[in-house]
């Protein structure tokens, strides 16, 4: 049982010290999150935001870039999923190891603003004027513009115009028609439609057309209109054309779904078109989002993300990160990220000119001029009841309570501190 | 073979006193001598390993229960100021629906997961017991499973899973099992059935191991003799295999239990907790709370429910051990 | 041993190779998955024929700096957690202190505490030490899960030491760090590899504390770099699946290597509370 054994030990021991010299040496980096010291000259930046998708990241990091160049700074730039931005904005926050430059979806903006953890523009002598109300609404918390968007967009209905074509179906204006046509769409290994209804808030952004449009609110979720929006949800489900997976599916993957064949439309933005574009053999459409009847016009959502500069201990690395912010919102390339990303500049002048010059983008700006502010009722409980949306979508597709019952709860939710 | 002399010299140490037989009266000087010298020299060798298990164990059980009292929001957390705010944060946790809903579900797995692991482990175990060609590598590569990150685990039977592309569908549907497939990760019961399954398959390795040591250490003759007296292979589980191994199932059953009341990681990574909320567990309502939404205060609360749940299973186990070990 | 006839035996372990196959099957998928081309959605042939790597060139390029983190927290938790643990449990087991059964009771205790609870609390505390994202911080983060498992196994190995055996030292003139470096330590060598080769695959596995006490990508072990692919590449499943591959490395490895030790401490889980 017992035997000398010296050998091994000292291996393990040489080991160990070997170990231990590699983390202490590693450790040299503790806290490293680019913390250029406060008296020495700004070099570098961190930004952080959720563009994930491989063409946008790409897209954005090279804007980012260009910006941090005239800034005289490089850019660090992180992205992460969508649903874990603001867990992470918030522990970032608490821990204050917040990026220099933040991206925030407009309608967090109230939210993460109140905390405390953001400066407001103003003070870096960043010019507001010129941007369109709605979007500047979103990016102001209690008088003072916290956040800039460089563009807006907002949903819509793609399809694919083979498989409609194929299965001889008209593009669907209405919710009854948007029924007919999915369950024709639907084939073996193929749904007729997909939508984001994951237990996140990017769900809540693709039901609010369904809502609003049904003359639903966000103030008051336990109403009939609400409840006739999520049944259309439910019965899209129940007969089969849509996959009962869109409980798990992001708008990344419902777009991946609709890329691959698997779907015949869709809900999402026009930031896909790009991708959509890149893929020789897709041929696909975009239409308003269907009306409950015939003859109305869809009240959508604004979407749009806006920059930040968060609170930081070095006033150098504040200015610089409001340079490239400047930067990013300048009347050029406000126009050449809408181009890129197929979406409206925010500046109206810059917008109204693109419509101009790009008839098919005349669609898009007429759109976006309708659409609604998430943030402009409810403020910094939005998110409260963007939850109670999701939550509501997630018990009803999954038929553990029926639409009245899940919307009920999701009042509960909206209503609860 | 190692365990079996771990287990015997384990149970020997019992009996310790018996090496004093001879030499007692030189030990007993021996050693009084220099802890009156020593005492403080012998404690630095325990003092840091302490000060370290007091910092990280008991520091968090503390300012758990001190945080369980106080409003933690996401502004106050940014300012610093978390005010007392008394048995609030109980109240209301304790008394939301969701709390009964992840009491249930943290049960419907805990003991879904034990009896699929320990049943199935124990078929392992006495599958093992007698040994064949290969059995030592097959036994050895069982573990896998068990020695792998759970996050890769969960990926890959999220990947599997997959009710439209995975393959467990893709095999149901060939075999003719199922036409449309099972909604694994989108049916709430369906969801829950699944993170009980692959926290099985994780967990069967673990169980094996152990109970194929226990068997290993019940005397061979026992059997020669159930068998002399004509004792089947049913009737000589029931009344040699199962009576002896016992006081190892109990260790193996309350560990199981105290493992698996925590799991995370699994739930996190195949289900988020979803559908519908159908997977959340006490412990990811506990991350939910304090990391995802930043309610720490409510978040503590939770966590001090499981704690009380684990010491209580930990008392068990203190309990059932030391009858493993002087049996 | 019984004898009994090699047909049954043979047919014992064709029965054996198919449960494992069940079993293993799982981990076949993972590397098969992460051989097959990049696509937008894989519908997974059985096969990787032909096999594409592309998978593994992402996932190297995203995810080759985490695999590092992840060592050296690894070796860092090892080293800690070893360097607690041994002299204590040669303490514990040797010196007749009073209260030797109330620490490891304590000992054992720790290991039900869930760990969720560790880290609620350690996040603020970390918060003001500024241990956030730090190699230090996970390393004694970590740790919680080796250190106590290390005193036990350490301890139940050293009480078998005779004590004779070092009274003899002592008497002789050495002192007691020397008799522990010289005599203890190495004649435990075999419960020190198998102490330090759970404590590595503890922290290497490690997925909450990493998910906790980290809010920056700056230190980001493997765990998690998996856990924000799955949210952020749906479309690139192969290279998900490739780091999932590498991620699983050192647990094949220390199965193949040490794998007397990985049995001798999965056993001793269970009788650890001697």
């Amino acid at each position: 049982m017992i035997s000398p054994a010296g050998r091994p030990v000292r291996r393990i021991a040489a080991r160990l010290a070997g170990a231990m010299a590699l983390v202490l040496a590693t450790t040299g980096c503790v806290g490293g999150a680019g913390t250029g010291s406060a008296t020495g000259k700004v070099t570098s930046i961190t930004v952080l935001d959720y563009y994930t998708q491989r063409s946008e990241h790409t897209q954005w990091n090279e804007v980012l870039t260009a910006c941090g160049k005239t800034a005289g700074v490089t850019v660090e730039h992180t992205s992460v999923p969508p649903a874990s931005l603001i867990p992470r904005v918030l522990r970032q926050a608490s821990s204050r190891t917040l990026p220099d430059l933040l991206m925030l979806d407009n309608a967090d903006l109230q939210q993460i603003a109140q905390t405390g953890a953001l400066t407001p523009l103003d003070q870096y002598g960043i010019d507001t004027n010129g941007f369109a109300e709605g979007i500047l609404s979103a990016g102001t918390y209690e008088g003072k513009v916290y956040g800039l968007a460089p563009y807006v967009s907002t949903v819509a209905l793609f399809y694919s115009k083979d498989m409609l074509a194929e299965a001889g179906v008209a593009v669907p204006r209405t919710w009854d028609e948007l029924k007919e046509a999915a369950a024709g769409l639907t084939r073996q290994g193929r749904y007729g439609m997909a939508v984001d209804a994951s237990a996140t808030f990017e769900s809540s952004w693709q039901f609010l057309p369904f809502l609003w449009s049904n003359g639903g609110h966000e103030k008051r979720l336990d109403t009939p209109q609400a409840a006739q929006a999520l049944q259309l949800w439910v019965d899209l489900v129940k007969n089969g054309s849509m996959s009962k997976s869109v409980l798990n599916w992001t708008q990344a993957d419902v777009h991946d779904q609709f890329a691959a064949g698997r779907t015949a439309m869709m809900i999402n933005g026009p930031w896909r078109i790009a991708a959509l574009n890149n893929d020789r053999n897709m041929n696909w459409g975009v239409a308003p989002v269907p009306v409950p009847r015939v003859g109305q016009v869809p009240v959508t959502p604004l979407g749009g993300e806006v920059w930040t500069v968060p609170q930081s201990s070095s006033k150098d690395r504040q200015k610089k990160a409001a340079e490239v912010l400047a930067c990013l919102n300048s009347a050029p390339n406000t126009l050449t990220l809408a181009e890129q990303h197929f979406t409206v500049p925010s500046r109206t002048a810059v917008a109204a000119r693109y419509a101009e010059q790009d008839p098919t983008m005349a669609v898009f700006v007429k759109s976006v001029e309708g659409a609604r502010v998430r943030t402009g009722e409810l403020g910094v409980r939005w998110p409260k009841a963007a939850t109670g949306i999701y939550t509501a979508i997630q018990s009803a597709l999954t038929g553990e309570q029926t639409p009245e019952e899940a919307l009920r709860h999701a009042q509960e939710i909206a209503t609860s501190d | 073979m190692r365990k079996r002399s771990r287990l015997v010299t384990d149970r020997s140490l019992n009996f310790r006193t018996g090496t004093g037989r001879d030499d007692g009266g030189v030990d007993a000087r021996a050693r009084r001598a220099p802890r009156a010298r020593f005492g403080l020299a012998q404690w630095m060798f325990v003092v840091p390993a302490g000060a370290y298990l007091l910092l990280f164990f008991g520091y968090p059980l503390v300012k758990n229960i001190a945080m369980s009292f106080q409003q933690y929001t996401t502004t106050t957390f940014y300012t610093g100021e978390a005010p007392f705010v008394g048995l609030q944060n109980y109240s209301k946790v304790l008394s939301a629906n969701l709390f009964s809903q992840a009491v249930i579900t943290t049960v419907l797995f805990t003991v879904g997961s034990i009896c699929g692991q320990f049943v199935l482990g124990l078929a392992m175990a006495l599958f093992f017991q007698h040994r064949f060609p290969l059995s030592r590598a097959l036994r050895s590569l069982l573990l896998l499973p068990w020695l792998l990150p759970l996050v890769v685990s969960g990926t890959t039977w999220r990947w599997m899973l997959d009710p439209d592309t995975g393959v467990v569908n893709a095999a149901l549907r060939g075999l003719h099992l199922s036409s449309s497939g099972v909604p694994w990760l989108t049916g709430t019961s369906q969801a829950l059935v699944s993170v009980i399954l692959i926290n099985i398959w994780v967990g069967i390795p673990f169980n094996t191991a152990i109970l194929y040591g226990g068997l290993l250490n019940i005397p061979t003759h026992l059997y020669e003799a159930a068998k002399l007296d004509g004792a089947g292979p049913v009737m000589s589980f029931r009344y040699v295999t199962w009576p002896l191994l016992r006081p190892v199932v109990s260790v193996v059953l309350v560990l199981g239990v105290v493992y698996t009341v925590k799991v995370l990681d699994i739930i996190l990574v195949v289900t988020g907790g979803g559908p519908a909320g159908a997977t959340e567990t006490i412990a990811t309502r506990a991350y939910e709370l304090s990391f995802q939404q930043f309610e720490f205060g409510r978040g503590a609360v939770l966590s001090n429910v499981l704690i009380v749940f684990s010491l209580a299973f930990a008392l068990l186990h203190l309990r059932a051990s030391r009858r493993a070990l002087t049996v | 041993m019984k004898p009994s006839p090699s047909r049954g035996r043979l047919s014992s372990t064709v029965v054996g190779i198919v449960l494992l196959a069940l079993m293993l099957f799982p981990v076949y998928w993972m590397v098969n998955a992460s051989l097959q081309p990049a696509g937008n959605l894989l519908g997974g042939d059985l096969f990787p024929l032909p096999p594409d790597v592309s998978g593994y060139v992402i996932a190297l390029r995203d995810q080759g700096s985490n695999l590092l983190t992840s060592l050296v927290i690894a070796l860092g938790s090892v080293a800690l957690s070893l360097g607690l643990a041994a002299p204590a449990a040669y303490a514990l087991a040797q010196f007749s202190l009073r209260g030797t059964n109330l620490v490891l009771l304590g000992v054992l205790i720790t290991q039900m505490v869930p760990s969720i609870v560790v880290a609620n609390a350690l996040y603020s505390a970390y918060t003001d030490l500024g241990l956030l994202n730090s190699h230090v911080g996970l390393i004694l983060a970590d740790s919680t899960a080796g250190t106590p498992f290390a005193i036990i196994i350490l301890h139940s190995f050293m009480r078998t030491i005779p004590r004779e055996i070092i009274e003899a030292a002592r008497v002789d003139g050495a002192g007691r760090v020397r008799v522990f470096r010289s005599m203890v330590l190495p004649l435990s060598s075999n419960a020190l590899i198998t102490a330090a080769v759970f404590t590595f695959l503890f922290t290497w596995s490690d997925f909450l504390f990493a998910l906790t006490l980290t809010t920056t990508p700056t230190v980001q072990p493997i765990t998690l770099g998996i856990y924000q692919y799955l949210g952020a590449h749906t479309e690139q499943w192969n290279a998900v699946m490739a780091t999932t591959v590498m991620a699983s490395v050192p647990a094949v490895l220390l199965l193949a290597v040490a794998q007397r030790h990985v049995t001798a401490g999965a056993t001793s889980g269970a009788v650890r509370a001697g």
